[in-house]
Parts: C-alpha cells; structure tokens; sequence
C-alpha cells in the first residue's frame, strides 16, 4: 500500500530546525512530565501560543514531541518520589516507588523507559498506516456524518475518570456553550457577548485552556502547600537484565495494543489505558501476588500503555478531526489556529504533515530513553525544585500565553476567569478536559448540524437515511448507557449477592 | 453536605434558565438569512441537554453520599486574591512590575523565607519574560499608566 505523501519525508527529517526542535520538545517535555503538578497537557497548552510564531510542521512536531516525552516523563517521579508527575503515570507508583524503595531505581526507571518507548514507538507506526486509511473512508462523510461522529466522541467523554459520567458529559455541553459565545457565522447575530467587542469574535479556546490546565493547577497547589517531597537516591544506575526484558516483552506488546486502541477511541487517553495496561498485566501474570510491591510487569504494562496512548490519540484527530485524548484537542486546536482543517483533505493539502508528526513522535520516543535512562539523577532533583519558585514561572508563562496570543487583557482575564471557575468545578467533581474537548468540538458541531438541518431542510428524521449516522448515534448510545447498565447490573448482583 | 450533587444540579438547572433568557435577547434575524438555522437553535438545543443532564444529577445525587471533602486552605483563597489583583494591576502598573510582584508577594505567601531566591525570582522572572518573548517574539506587552508619561 503506497503512503500519499512519502516523498515530503525527506525534507523533514533532515531538517536540523525541526530535528533540533524536536529534540529541544522532548528535553522539556520529559523535565515537564517530571515535576509534579505540570502534566503533558498544561505543557502543551502553555505552549501552544508561541508555536504560532513557527510554520505549521515544525509546529505540531514540537508540540508531539512534548505531548510524547510529557507522558513519559510523569513516570520518573512516580518511581522516585510517588507522586506522579502527570495523571497517566499514578499506575506506575504502584509499584515502581516499592521498587526504588529496595534500591532499584534504576531498574524501575530502565523498565518504564523501554516499556513506554516500546509502546509509543508501536503507536506511532500504527498511526502512520491507520490515519491515511480512515481519512480516506472520512472523504465519503457529508454533514450528518461529521456531526454524528461529533456526537459520538462528545458521548465518549461519559467513560473518561468513570465515576462521574454525568458530570463530563456536563462538562463537553459547557464547552460546547462557551464555543457559541460571538457573533453567529451564518446570520451575523452576536450571541452572548454582553456588549464587550473583544468577545465578538467569540472566545478563544487558547486561554481558557490555560486557565483550566494551568491556572487551576496553580490553586490545587496552594491547597497541597507543606506536602514534604522525598526522593528514593539512585545510588548507582543499575539498568534492567535481558532476563527482566523477557519477562516483561508479553506484558509491553499487550499493553501497546490496548494504549493504542484506547488511544483511538475519542475522548479517551493516557490515563484510562494506564488503568487498564496496569490491571491487565497483573491478570496476566504469572506472579499477580508481586504487583504493589515492586513487580516489573507493573511498570511495563501502565507504562506501555500510556504512551502507546500518545499515538493512538492522534489518529482520530489528524484522520477524523475528533481528538483522541485532553493533549490531542490541544493540538487539535494547535492546528485550527495554523489555518489547517484536520480531517480527510488535511493530508491533501498538507501531505508533509503526517510525516512530520509521525517523525516527531518517533524520535521523541526515541529521545526519551535516552533522556529518561542518562538523565534520571537530574530529573529526579528537579522534580525537588520548590513549588515557591516553580509555580510564579508557571503563572508568568500563563500570563505571556494568554496575552501574547492577541495582545489582549481580555484574554488574561479570560484565563484568569476560566482558571478560577476550574478550580471549583474540579473541586466538585468536574474534570477539566470534558470543557476543552466541547469548546475545541463546538464549531465543528454547530456547523454540521446547521449544515444538516438545511440539507434535510430543517427535518430531524432526515439523519434517519443516513447509515454512517445512525451508526454514529447508536455507537453514542451505548457508549453513554455502558456507565449506567453496568452500574445497574453490579448493584443488582450484589443485592442478589448479600441476600444469598 | 449530603445532597452536593443534587444541589450542583439545581443550580445547573437555574443556570440553564438564565442562559435560555438571555437568548431571547438576541437581535432578529434579516428575512433574506430566515432560510439558516436561527442563531438561538444550537444554543437552546445545548442548554436544554445540560438541563437534562443536570436533572440527572439532581436524581443521582439524593442516592449518593458523599465523602466530606477537605476544607479549603487559606493559601488558595489568597493566591487566588493574588492572581486577580495581578490581573486589576496590569494596565495599571504594566507587565514586568506586575509579574515582579507577583514573584515576591506569591512565594511569601506560600511560604518561602529565603529572601535571595525571591529577590533572585522577582528580578530574573520579568527580564526573562522581557528577554525571550518582547524582545525575541516581538509581543508588545502593556506598559501600565504608571509608566506612560516616562515613555
């Protein structure tokens, strides 16, 4: 099967520009990942502003770098001071901090290293043959389709953090309603901008993603003030035995597998396939009694996992325009704002595109063991930088971000707002990403339904002959009825099971 | 509070209303775009499914108990107080003294004693930002009133 675009892979990956980009991507990516409380998405988010100031594929292959090595870096604090630097590497503290606790860190660090350049390298090459192939089935979708798929990876947001399904999906409708606020493109009406010109526009997803990924993290950490950090010394780097890569090869290629199909999924990421990469190693094991107490099959499948993730998120978002994760609307966004439409024509009218993330992400994957297993012992004492100090940076990097997008205080006001009203929704139970996911959706959303309405000529039941739809729709159903039923089903059993 | 979720709900709900309101002040549309979908239907259509939605949690939330949550610490109100003040203070004072106070004043609320590394934070924090993103990226940052009669 011939790849469109082959041919512009050349000049990417022997451009220094973009290598040295890349390469700089992954450095501050794994350092981000690092330290806790700054997550691969906040990292992407903050820089997204200053990625404008570069063409569009040196652009998205900075940001996939980072986006990369910031799922890999979580892990390094995980083991060393369990506290995970990024949401998807909580799985493995589980047993990555009991392992350096009996000094192995090296050997833990080593597991992880592998096991998430295994994984993301696996990602990546399935994200190279699958994106063409679905954008290429995407070239038959109309109006109703594009919705429909926008319903269904709207739905998708019910099975992120699974406890609160009705609360994300709250969330997404939010994100949708803020995406409304401006002057309505087909009529010319300003909708909900209260007079203020700067919101005639409509407000930019820009910073209110920083203000809800950053700001709100600068306030969780005023309420974790005092927490004492402590770091497991790695006394020597004492990296995993072939016997350990043996044992743990099953455990990476499962879990590759599922980071990547979770990856695809919309909506779902990282965090969900460590979960699940984790629980399905120890299922697996022949030893699930050493899991919790330092098992390396507990490093390899969250970590295999969450960054097998990494790749598999961007399908759905360079082939369909539907982000596969929180860090894939980010770039989503990062692609609208260079003027590109992500979808089927994306790879017609930038075939070099593909190839340039797909080169980012590879190298980044790439980069990342070799920064995670030579420069552990710096990272983990960054990791120790006081939060006094790292935290009036972060809000200095908000603030530049905001403004600098278009010079406007409104913007910051934006954030600061967005931030603020983050940290009490977080507070309750309302997960950040449901908001990005519906505000980067919600002009792709309104769009196709109005464009719907008037092709059906303002008929619901004309999305009733259109199969691609109806799958769509019915494939939204389940996926917000699965919380549910099986919530239904476990109180039922065990009802039964106590009256027994 | 035991019913959280259910009150989360209500207010959702109220919200929903308001918002709903507010769209019946929307501007008519010229009868040469009357052929468009209106520019109330997508909104609506979105306020009515966090409605429902909203509902749902009200149903949800009497049958869930709720774990008492940890009171908020002082130090999130007063960054917060901060945040906000920096940003009252920027078309006032500019960027770099607003982001150097922001550097003192952030890290002795939280804490930090040590008066080197704040002098150290409040001087290289705004020459950074200068550096990298006025001087390299050619943004224009607001010079404050403070500062405009000395430019």
């Amino acid at each position: 099967m011939g790849l469109p675009g082959l041919e512009y892979a050349l000049p990417i990956v022997t451009d220094p520009f973009v290598i040295g980009l890349i390469v700089a991507g992954t450095f501050a990516g794994v350092l981000v990942g690092a330290l806790p409380g700054l997550s691969s998405s906040m990292a992407v988010a903050l820089l997204l502003p200053f990625s404008l100031y570069l063409d569009p594929i040196p652009a998205i292959a900075l940001l996939s770098a980072l986006y990369c090595a910031g799922t890999f870096g979580g892990s390094i604090t995980a083991i060393l001071i369990n506290a995970p630097g990024a949401p998807p590497a909580a799985a493995t503290a589980f047993d990555g901090y009991p392992l350096a606790v009996k000094g192995e860190a090296g050997r833990a660090l080593g597991i992880a290293a592998v096991s998430s350049a295994c994984g993301g390298i696996f990602s990546v090459l399935v994200l190279l043959f699958a994106a063409p192939w679905l954008a290429r089935i995407a070239y038959t979708f109309g109006p109703p389709e594009y919705f429909a798929l926008a319903v269904f990876g709207l739905s998708m947001l019910s099975s992120i953090s699974g406890a609160e399904p009705t609360k994300n999906l709250i969330g997404g409708c939010f994100g949708l309603l803020i995406a409304t606020v401006g002057v309505d493109l087909t009529t010319g009406i300003e909708r909900l901008t209260f007079g203020i010109p700067e919101l005639y526009d409509g407000i930019h997803f820009i910073p209110v993603l920083i203000g809800l990924f950053a700001v709100t993290e600068l306030l969780t950490q005023a309420q974790t003030l005092g927490l004492e950090k402590v770091a497991v010394t790695i006394k020597a780097l004492k990296l995993p035995t072939l016997d350990d890569f043996k044992r743990v090869k099953g455990t990476i290629l499962r879990s590759s597998g599922i980071g990547t199909f979770i990856g695809i999924l919309p909506a779902e990421g990282s965090t969900m396939a460590a979960m699940i990469g984790y629980n399905e190693a120890k299922r697996w094991s022949d030893a699930p009694e050493e899991f919790g107490k330092g098992s390396i099959e507990g490093i390899a499948g969250p970590e295999a996992a969450n960054n097998a993730a990494t790749g598999g998120s961007m399908v759905p978002t360079l082939a369909l325009g539907i982000p596969g994760s929180a860090t894939a609307a980010v770039i989503l966004g990062g692609l609208q704002v260079q003027g590109l439409r992500p979808g089927p024509y994306l790879f017609d009218e930038q075939p070099g595109l593909l190839y340039g993330i797909f080169f980012a992400m590879l190298l980044a994957n790439a980069l990342f063991l070799v920064f995670g297993l030579l420069g552990a012992k710096l990272f983990s004492r960054i990791s120790l930088v006081p939060t006094t100090l790292l935290w009036p940076t972060v809000f200095a990097l908000c603030f530049v971000g905001a403004y600098g997008l278009e010079q406007s205080l409104v913007d910051v006001w934006v954030m600061l707002v967005a931030g603020l009203i983050g940290f009490g929704l977080k507070r309750y139970g309302f997960s950040p990403a449901p908001i990005i996911m519906g505000l980067v959706l919600g002009g792709l959303v309104e769009t196709s339904l109005a464009q719907s309405m008037i092709i059906f000529d303002q008929q619901w039941t004309g999305f009733l002959a259109r199969p691609i739809s109806l799958i769509f729709f019915a494939l939204a159903l389940v996926s917000m009825l699965n919380a549910p039923v099986r919530g239904f089903i476990r109180n039922r059993s065990q009802r039964s099971g106590g009256a027994a | 509070m035991r019913h959280q979720d259910s009150l989360i709900g209500v207010c959702l709900v109220a919200f929903c209303g308001f918002v709903f309101w507010l769209t019946t002040g929307f501007d008519e549309v010229p009868p040469m775009l009357s052929q468009n979908v209106p520019p109330t239907f997508f909104p609506r259509l979105v306020l009515s499914i966090i409605a429902l939605l909203s509902l749902a949690l009200v149903v949800q939330g009497l049958k869930k108990e709720v774990d008492a949550k940890e009171t908020i610490e002082p130090a999130v109100f007063v960054t917060a107080a901060i945040i906000a003040v920096a940003g009252l203070l920027l078309s006032f004072a500019g960027t770099l003294l607003t982001l150097s106070l922001v550097a003192i004043v952030l890290p002795i609320a939280w804490g930090e004693r040590r008066a080197h590394l704040i002098g150290a934070l409040a001087v290289c924090l705004p020459a950074g930002v200068y550096l990298i993103f006025s001087l390299a990226l050619g943004i224009r940052f607001p010079a404050g009133r403070l500062f405009e009669g000395l430019l």
